[in-house]
């Protein structure tokens, strides 16, 4: 259910019968450790100026333009189209947060929107960077999968919206690292057993090697909070979209299965009892702590994570932690309390719906 | 071998000459510590990359294209109206057509970033159900760009520069 501006009807949910979206669903092959595939393409319109150069008028020109053309039938993806011009800083943090708009397209102050399908499996931003950035999500790694339904958004897209490319360069972007395919194809990794076994910079330095962005996926900088990252290619040129495709898998491939060889070796003899020690540390923190930071709680669902994969705790759904994660940043939080919270508001309100998701005692 | 005129301990690994007025009038072996305090920077090996590479290939394109023609001046885009100083600046494009108007610049930014200068994908010409938006057709020049790129790798600059003079006659469809 959607209201009157496209955005979803979250009245009557709470965080027990919160639904997170396609990427946090925790299905998919190697959801242990892939969280979700994206795959993303920078396109823009012939005649129009890229967004970050476009006059006002042309801007609204070319808003309704993509907004009405979106909501011709016909298109492969059922799509909402949210104006994001009435939609308020929270909510637009929710959707951030939800990795369904970015955090420029979110502090933007063209005039810009976002479709959306009803599982947001799909986000079309408008007038970001490009005038459209197509993301496509899928829980765990499938690629394939992945790919196959871009592709086919895509042509019906260009069908539809005349795009700007040339024989020579491809695509053309506003910003030439995303010049010809306009592709980024990026896969979420949930990587603790690198992290505590101090393999991850070697694994992340192999990465980038082979031309491969490698970054946390929360936190600022090269902090990668709760050992979540995000490898993509950097290189959109002179590869054709299979390449692409191959180039990141096959690096992801060796990382994941890197991840699961440090995994087991973590529950083997003398390490296997730290290993124990902190994961029930951090399930004995999200149980009975009365304040947690944001940090401090995507370290301790990290560790929690693991120990529910690994089968060292049970009793823990895996879709509840992969809930509780996405719950516990500062957005959702605020939603789903229904109220502006200071910080630390915050921290006391996300201890509480931690032990609350999770079923622990208060 | 010889030891340091400066320490007296160390192995000299550096001369430094003393030049009047072109010959030379004198010189002193030191070690690289010595030279370090000395303000002497020691000749470094440079170190083979891909930009050098590059360089040294834009530096042929750059002689072969001055002997043959001046380089294009570059102006504003005729489309944004986007002035070369902005471009480089910013690193951003104002709009599809600044592609054409700065691409004696774009090219090595390009080569810098992806490591290849032409598109290999999905285009909407390719796409059976699309009309392609290009007036004129282009004769198939991948084959041509890839052996371009190949003896960039190869470090096989005369004959790179000789493919890229024919990939530019084959882009503006002149036969080679």
């Amino acid at each position: 259910m959607t209201d009157e501006r496209g955005m979803r009807d979250r009245s009557e949910e709470g965080p027990s019968n919160f639904r997170p979206g396609a990427w946090l669903e925790g299905t998919g092959p190697h959801n242990d450790i892939a969280i979700c595939t994206r795959a993303r393409l920078a396109r823009n319109l012939q005649g129009f100026a890229f967004a970050p150069s476009l006059e006002h008028e042309e801007s609204e020109r070319l808003f309704s333009y993509v907004i009405q053309q979106l909501g011709q039938p016909g298109l492969p993806e059922q799509l909402n189209v949210v104006d994001l011009d009435p939609v308020d800083d929270l909510e637009r943090s929710m959707l951030v947060e939800r990795h369904l708009i970015s955090r420029e397209l979110a502090s933007s102050e063209r005039h810009t929107g976002v479709a959306i399908d009803e599982d947001e499996s799909v986000a079309i931003m408008i007038n970001e960077e490009d005038h459209l950035r197509t993301q496509v999500f899928g829980s765990g790694l499938q690629p394939d999968d992945v790919w196959r339904r871009m592709e086919q958004l895509d042509n019906a897209l260009m069908q539809r919206l005349p795009m700007a490319w040339s024989e020579e360069f491809g695509f053309l972007t506003s910003c030439p690292t995303n010049t010809g395919t306009g592709l980024r194809l990026s896969v979420m990794l949930h990587l603790p057993g690198l992290v505590w076994s101090e393999d991850i910079d070697r694994a992340t330095n192999a990465a980038q090697k082979v031309h491969l962005a490698v970054r946390g996926l929360y936190g600022e900088g090269s902090r990668a909070l709760g050992d979540f990252y995000q490898v993509s290619n950097q290189i959109t040129l002179g590869r054709d979209e299979t390449k692409i495709r191959d180039d990141v898998m096959l690096a992801v491939g060796r990382i994941v299965q890197w991840e699961q060889e440090v995994r087991e070796a973590l529950q083997r003899g003398a390490a296997r009892v730290k290993t124990l020690d902190r994961v029930h540390r951090a399930l004995g923190t999200l149980e009975r702590a009365q304040i947690l930071t944001s940090e401090e709680a995507l370290g301790c669902l990290s560790a929690l994570r693991f120990g529910v994969h690994t089968g060292l705790v049970d009793g823990f759904e895996p879709q509840n932690v992969n809930r509780a994660l996405l719950l516990s940043q500062p957005a959702h939080l605020q939603c789903y309390t229904r109220e502006t919270l200071s910080a630390e508001e915050r921290d006391q309100r996300r201890a509480q719906l931690l032990r609350e998701l999770l079923g622990c005692t208060p | 071998m010889q030891y340091c005129t400066a320490c007296q301990k160390a192995i000299a690994t550096i001369v430094v000459m003393d030049l009047d007025e072109g010959s030379v009038s004198g010189s002193q072996h030191i070690c690289t510590a010595c030279a370090e305090q000395l303000g002497v920077t020691p000749p470094q090996q440079p170190k083979f990359s891909g930009e050098m590479l590059e360089d040294l290939l834009g530096g042929l394109k750059e002689t072969q294209e001055a002997e043959a023609a001046p380089p294009p001046r570059l102006e504003c885009c005729p489309g944004c109206g986007m002035a070369p100083g902005d471009f480089r600046q910013k690193g951003r494009l104002g709009c599809p057509r600044c592609y054409e108007a700065f691409r004696h610049e774009l090219i090595p930014l390009l080569m810098r970033i992806h490591e290849a200068q032409a598109h290999a994908g999905r285009l909407p010409s390719t796409m059976p159900v699309i009309e392609a938006h290009t007036a004129e057709e282009r004769p198939d020049l991948s084959d041509l760009r890839q052996k371009l790129e190949d003896a960039v790798r190869g470090e096989q600059y005369e004959e790179a520069a000789q493919l890229r003079d024919e990939l530019r006659r084959a882009e503006r469809g002149e036969k080679s």
